[in-house]
């Protein structure tokens, strides 16, 4: 829902550090997001064409890799993939927040992200 | 002698950033954080969607709790004063924060509504989110505690829909409990979707016209009720 706050942060730092790196192009741009943002990916890289398109960052490619929910337990020492919900009538998967293996509460270790990993620009 | 090298035009480069880009918001959520902890204030954060009862619980949390504890209530909506003017009616202070076309409150919001406020004369503070149950997710406050209001009249299925904000919650309510007959709505069934998606979720139910089960919201917080 808050796709486009959140591109435009993304289209902000790249023309920040584009300026600071003296571009006249930006080319590429890799982010990583999420699973558990639930940030529409479609929709963001809409937003990313639209709010790009009067600047240096024209055109440029937009690479999203999907992060997929992690936790670890402080019970039972896993650390790996959530588990999800595994109900017919829901028709999208559900994550849990419990352990897979002792049912204990986990900590979230991946899956929250929303990261500007790289730019690739040309001078 | 030195040499000086430079890019030529149409050179290409890739720059590493890793930039988190929740990171301001998380730095200023750590701030109002410490801030709440130097002067003694438990921040409660309520969330659910609109029309779910946020502004009801508070109501009657502030009702319970009058006689006890000092309490500032923080309002987050788009354009309307009508949620804040209710509390303001309880004899509270209250500050509307205005979240503009943002669909979730900030921890920078939170902080400049902090400012307004003494905290030397505050033992407990309130803050209503925009009624939204995705974004709110994302944006830390600062609170210690985090409260999901879900009500009957949105159906069986409002929980399992919107996960993610059980991650972080410490009591999920689940309101309008009067309605559940006419709704058809299963309540243990939505009390136990909460718990097979965060076992430390406390699950509390309430009729916030009535106050029916809002001593138990407070305890469920911490927070304990005049006898």
């Amino acid at each position: 829902m808050h796709e486009l706050s959140r591109t435009s942060q993304i289209v902000e730092a790249v023309l920040n550090e584009a300026e600071k790196q003296h571009a006249a192009k930006v080319l590429e741009v890799e982010v990583e997001i999420g699973d558990l943002t639930f940030l529409g990916l479609e929709q963001v890289r809409f937003a990313y064409k639209i709010l790009t398109d009067k600047t240096i960052a024209k055109n440029s490619k937009l690479t999203i890799k999907r992060v997929r929910g992690r936790g670890s337990c402080g019970g039972c020492g896993y650390d790996g993939p959530l588990s999800y919900l595994d109900d017919p009538q829901f028709h999208m998967l559900v994550p849990t927040f419990n352990c897979p293996r002792c049912g204990n509460p986990l900590s979230i270790s991946a899956g929250r992200e929303c990261i500007m990993k790289r730019i690739r620009i040309m001078k | 002698m030195t040499h000086t090298v430079q890019s030529e035009p149409g050179e290409i480069f890739d720059i590493e950033l890793d930039e988190n880009l929740k990171k301001a918001n998380d730095l200023i959520a750590d701030e109002n954080s410490r801030q709440l902890l130097k002067h003694g204030v438990k921040a409660v954060d309520v969330m659910g969607s609109a029309g779910s009862g946020k502004t009801s619980l508070i109501e009657q949390l502030v009702l319970l709790l009058k006689g006890k504890y000092r309490m500032v209530a923080f309002k987050g909506d788009l354009t309307s004063k009508i949620d804040s003017e209710r509390i303001a009616n309880l004899g509270i202070e209250t500050v509307q924060i205005s979240t503009g076309r943002e669909c979730h409150l900030d921890a920078n919001l939170v902080r400049k509504a902090l400012a307004r406020v003494d905290l030397t004369a505050v033992d407990l503070l309130f803050i209503e989110n925009v009624g939204n149950l995705i974004c709110p997710a994302d944006f830390r406050l600062g609170s210690d505690k985090r409260v999901v209001v879900v009500s009957v009249t949105e159906g069986p299925y409002m929980v399992v829909k919107h996960p993610l904000i059980f991650a972080d919650a410490h009591v999920a309510v689940i309101n309008k409990i009067d309605l559940a007959g006419p709704m058809d709505v299963d309540l243990n069934k939505l009390g136990n979707d909460v718990r097979e998606i965060n076992r430390k979720t406390s699950v509390v139910f309430t009729n916030c016209r009535t106050g029916q089960g809002v001593r138990d919201v407070a305890s469920a917080l911490g927070i304990e009720p005049p006898p």
